[in-house]
């Protein structure tokens, strides 16, 4: 049996005494691209972060292909991760897209990409330039390389963001509610970079509001409500037939 | 007609381009402590500015205590407690600082402005540290840096280029504060116009072309900095240019 490419096991997160992630697992093969789907507050951004340990969850197990998340207890009891170097290794393998863009502003698009493959992959210049004019063109920037973010449209920054995550070469790839931030006229050019994403095999965990993109491109929908997975399962099947009172009134909302 | 001109005209330049060497030389003497002290005080300032910044818990409240006070007490008072304090102990008359460093004014005077400078520019580069854009920040860390890849990487550039106008005032401020300097027997710029003043009585001639010459190297200063935005600032610019 092949590993999944990754796996998370019974996830808690408490912000003090408010507990956010009570108990998800969740498994991804590779090539899945699994929609998480919610309301504001369910916790479904938490998740994600906790899967790069940007939040450090309180307990539970994160696999990235076999590999698991070393973590331990520091003296006053809280979690932390035993191997800050491990945790490192296993983040350049866990590209992020944020609602943000977060791109690094005082560089370039095209040194915003060589980044990671530079500096934290350590790939020889040339190599990593190649790579990231092809992922560039993909994208359909190339003519933007020495743009810097600020004199880009929202659009075009969630489009280097993706580049550069994509420029990790990474196992999984996590989408933060990547179109929220995004003016409604910009939102499907973003979402067509994922849908060639997806259709060319890349495992992806997209915590997202956008019914159509869940519905017709993930592989497994699953719909957090207070920090629990209420349904999971296949979107087709999902979509037509939801089976708890929570889905069906947060389907009714998002229509 | 010269001479009607110069009889005329209130200042007396044959008296000031008597004394231009002894200018120039003032020149020399307050660029390089200004520029001296403001590359040491830097290159302190950045340590110690990265460790206010990450809330070091013994280094913070040491370094802020330091700033608090160079900021919180006037150049003058440091320079002498420099220059003419640390001279009274003799502990330090008798060590090996005393005799090449601390009984000489200028030595005196290049301690007490980096120092000085060391405490603004920690605090000016602290607040450009911790303005960093967060999601800036966690897009290193989610990239997988290395806490020492995303101040080197991301961090520290980041918020050097965002410092450069509040420094340009750091700049400017330090060379006005090297005045300091003509009060403890130096023939900076200042000191030569005081010496001129007190040599001739005549006060305008030397304080005019003190004044002069600051004004003009103040102009260099800016049109530097000017020119350092405009490279270094362009992400924070509307357009590309």
């Amino acid at each position: 049996m092949t590993e999944a490419a990754l796996k998370v096991v019974d996830l808690h997160k408490s912000f003090g005494a408010h507990e956010v992630i009570k108990g998800v697992s969740l498994e991804a093969q590779k090539g899945d691209v699994i929609a998480i789907l919610g309301a504001s507050g369910s916790g479904k951004s938490t998740f994600l972060r906790c899967i790069n340990l940007l939040e450090t969850p309180n307990s539970g197990d994160v696999y990235l292909a076999g590999e698991k998340m070393q973590m331990t207890r520091n003296r006053h009891g809280d979690v932390i991760p035993a191997d800050i170097a491990q945790v490192e290794r296993m983040r350049a393998r866990a590209a992020m897209v944020f609602q943000g863009f977060n791109l690094w502003s005082h560089m370039t698009v095209m040194e915003n990409v060589l980044e990671g493959p530079l500096y934290v992959r350590k790939i020889p210049k040339a190599q990593a330039r190649e790579q990231a004019m092809a992922l560039l063109a993909k994208v359909g920037l190339s003519d933007r390389a020495d743009y810097y973010p600020a004199h880009l449209s929202g659009g075009q920054q969630q489009r280097v963001a993706i580049a550069r995550a994509l420029a990790m070469d990474p196992d999984v790839m996590l989408f933060d509610e990547p179109t929220s931030a995004l003016d409604p006229e910009l939102v499907g050019e973003v979402l067509a970079v994922m849908r060639d994403l997806a259709a060319e095999g890349r495992t992806m965990l997209v915590v997202t509001h956008e019914m159509a993109f869940a519905r017709d491109v993930s592989t497994k929908t699953v719909f957090l409500h207070q920090g629990e997975v209420c349904e999971a399962g296949p979107p087709e099947q999902l979509f037509a037939n939801p089976q708890t009172d929570q889905f069906r009134a947060f389907l009714a909302r998002m229509n | 007609m010269m001479e009607q001109f110069l009889a005329w005209f209130p200042l007396d330049i044959s008296l000031i381009a008597a004394n231009f060497d002894r200018f120039l030389y003032g020149v020399w003497l307050t660029l390089n402590l200004t520029f001296l002290s403001l590359v040491l005080g830097g290159l302190i300032a950045i340590p110690m500015a990265i460790a206010r910044a990450s809330r070091h818990r013994i280094l913070n409240p040491i370094i802020w205590a330091y700033t608090y006070v160079f900021r919180g007490t006037p150049l003058l008072v440091q320079t002498y407690l420099i220059y003419y304090g640390v001279g009274q102990f003799e502990v330090i008359r008798q060590s090996w600082l005393w005799d090449p460093i601390l009984s000489q004014a200028w030595w005196c005077a290049l301690i007490a402005f980096t120092l000085n400078t060391a405490a603004y520019s920690t605090e000016l580069l602290r607040g450009a540290i911790v303005d960093t854009p967060l999601g800036e920040v966690e897009a290193a860390i989610a990239s997988g840096h290395s806490k020492w890849g995303r101040l080197r990487r991301i961090i520290l550039p980041s918020a050097f280029r965002r410092a450069i106008p509040a420094y340009s005032n750091e700049v400017i401020f330090m060379l006005h504060g090297s005045v300091v300097a003509s009060t403890i027997t130096l023939q900076d710029i200042l000191g030569v116009g005081r010496w001129l003043n007190g040599r001739y009585y005549l006060a305008y001639e030397g304080f005019i072309t003190a004044a002069g010459l600051y004004f003009l190297i103040v102009l260099a200063i800016t049109f530097a900095f000017r020119k350092a935005e405009t490279r270094y600032l362009r992400h924070l610019t509307r357009r590309n240019t």
